[in-house]
């Protein structure tokens, strides 16, 4: 069995952040994303349990600072009722930017007609979109009528945890069909940074995080035949037309699979032929489909007992 | 005269979602640097009846601007141009908009921020229409951003809208459904209560 991999984020100089890397080849870890911006790095990265002191000891050494991210590898959708100025940039884009801090992936989602009481409807694209994802969080307004009477009809048909923002206080239970509420980030025209909006940032990654742990929780009682940052290695190193692709995050992780920015009809063929050195190829291990988003590929990974074996 | 903003109400069901709402419309009212221009100020907010109301007295705003206003204008017929030499700095951009639309770009030049130099065989003749030419619009401009802050300021799927203004009276009332006379004879009932200054 493979040995437990704990998230951590590291923010530190760009100058021998290599050593890191390096390192962390060698203990078994991966990287998941790596974001150079002037002189500094931000690697978001998967440690071996035990080793976690030894990487510590090296990124004091290079000065610089680790932090557990305990979103890492979970990719949310963030979904507010349409894309006009009433709900952007504020507060959606505020929610989606807070969630990356602790490492989740966000995308953005504005629903076409999502907008109004009697009138708010999603398609089926935009349903199957949003389930692509680990977990959805729609940002409402600051009517409670709304979000506990009206809005909850967006959730139907979405099948991954939905997580509710809005502006009045009300307990989950209130709001139908949620998984979690989270108060004090209605609808607003300035940016969140009083106490209190902050506060209830903080409040959403932590709850968030919760829900991730609960769906690790459930899948390590039949765990994935091979762990997606694996594969998401394998890609790297057998398909090198990823490292040419522009869009942030080309390979994406999420808790069962990943989403990998190339086109479907271009590579798919490549990626189910994809073999891993126990000698299985990746189409026995998951199933490999054509994304919602654009022309993308998603994979999502077998469990152990619908395959017989994990790697 | 009305102060700014001495009359700001904000009324709804619930206490909490009336606070949401006066910081939405005081954070439109500042970007869209509306606050000086209004008086008196009063929203009724009823979602359970999909209802948005607003009722707004609006200040002085002042008149028309013309050149003289905010530049000195001479003619020079001898070299034949007219030099514009400018006291108020904002109101440029709408100044060169009609002097390009009158002369074409290639007959203007700007040799320093505080100068505008015409070239042109009229100068004398011109320079007379140009000093009671209409520059600017301040209420023009203030219809426009009342209405773009009505619209920001209003639940995003309230698109049946109904809106007056007329002198310094703004009414605006939206809903997702069928607008019912009442609540426009409501909002009218609004403002005149604005109008008599009591406290709302």
């Amino acid at each position: 069995m493979a040995a437990v991999l704990r998230p951590y984020l590291y923010t530190g100089g760009v100058h021998k952040h290599g050593l890191l890397i390096e390192l962390l080849e060698d203990l078994g870890g991966y990287i998941i994303q790596k974001v150079v911006t002037g002189t500094e790095v931000n690697l978001i990265m998967l440690i071996p349990e035990k080793d976690v002191p030894v990487v510590k000891k090296q990124s004091d050494e290079l000065l610089g600072m680790m932090v557990e991210a305990p979103l890492t590898g979970v990719e949310i959708a963030v979904i507010s009722p349409t894309l006009a100025s009433h709900h952007l940039p504020h507060s959606a884009c505020d929610v989606a930017e807070y969630l990356r801090h602790p490492g989740a992936n966000t995308n953005m989602i504005g629903l076409a007609r999502g907008m109004g009481r009697r009138v708010s409807l999603s398609t089926d694209y935009e349903r199957k979109l949003i389930n692509e994802h680990d977990i959805a969080v729609f940002t409402f307004g600051s009517f409670s009528d709304c979000i506990v009477n009206k809005k909850p009809k967006l959730f139907e048909g979405i099948e991954i945890p939905i997580v509710v923002t809005g502006g009045p206080d009300l307990k989950t239970e209130d709001v139908p069909g949620a998984d979690l509420y989270v108060g004090d980030i209605g609808r607003t025209s300035h940016r969140l940074r009083k106490i209190e909006e902050v506060s209830a940032l903080d409040k959403l990654n932590e709850e968030v995080g919760k829900i991730a742990d609960n769906i690790r929780k459930q899948q390590a009682k039949d765990p994935l035949a091979v762990l997606p940052a694996r594969a998401m290695k394998e890609i790297e190193n057998q398909v090198p037309e990823i490292q040419t692709v522009l869009s942030p995050a080309p390979l994406t992780l999420q808790l069962n699979g990943l989403r990998v920015k190339l086109p479907y009809d271009e590579f798919h063929e490549r990626l189910e032929k994809l073999e891993f050195d126990e000698g299985v190829t990746l189409s026995e291990l998951a199933n490999i489909l054509k994304s919602k988003m654009k022309n993308y590929i998603l994979i999502k990974i077998k469990s152990k007992s619908e395959v017989g074996f994990a790697i | 005269m009305m102060n700014p903003l001495e009359i700001f109400a904000v009324e709804s069901a619930i206490a909490s979602e009336q606070e949401f709402y006066r910081k939405i419309i005081e954070d439109n009212l500042a970007s869209l640097k509306l606050a000086p221009a209004i008086g008196r100020i009063k929203v009724m907010l009823r979602p359970e009846d999909s209802l948005f109301q607003m009722a707004i007295l609006l200040r002085d705003v002042g008149t028309r601007v013309t050149t003289a206003d905010i530049a000195d204008v001479e003619a020079k017929p001898v070299a034949g141009e007219i030099i514009i030499s400018i006291k108020k700095e904002q109101y440029i951009p709408e100044l060169l908009g009609k002097l390009w639309e009158r002369y074409g770009k290639a007959n203007i030049s700007q040799p320093d921020r505080w100068t505008v130099a015409i070239s042109t065989d009229k100068a004398e003749e011109e320079a007379a229409f140009l000093k009671d030419m209409m520059v600017a619009d301040p209420r023009h401009r203030l219809h426009e951003n009342l209405v773009d802050f009505a619209i920001r300021v209003t639940p995003e799927g309230f698109r049946v809208r109904y809106h007056l203004y007329k002198g310094n009276r703004f009414i605006f009332v939206a809903s997702e459904e069928v607008l019912k006379r009442e609540w426009v004879e409501e909002a009218e009932a609004m403002l005149e209560e604005l109008m008599k200054g009591g406290r709302t």
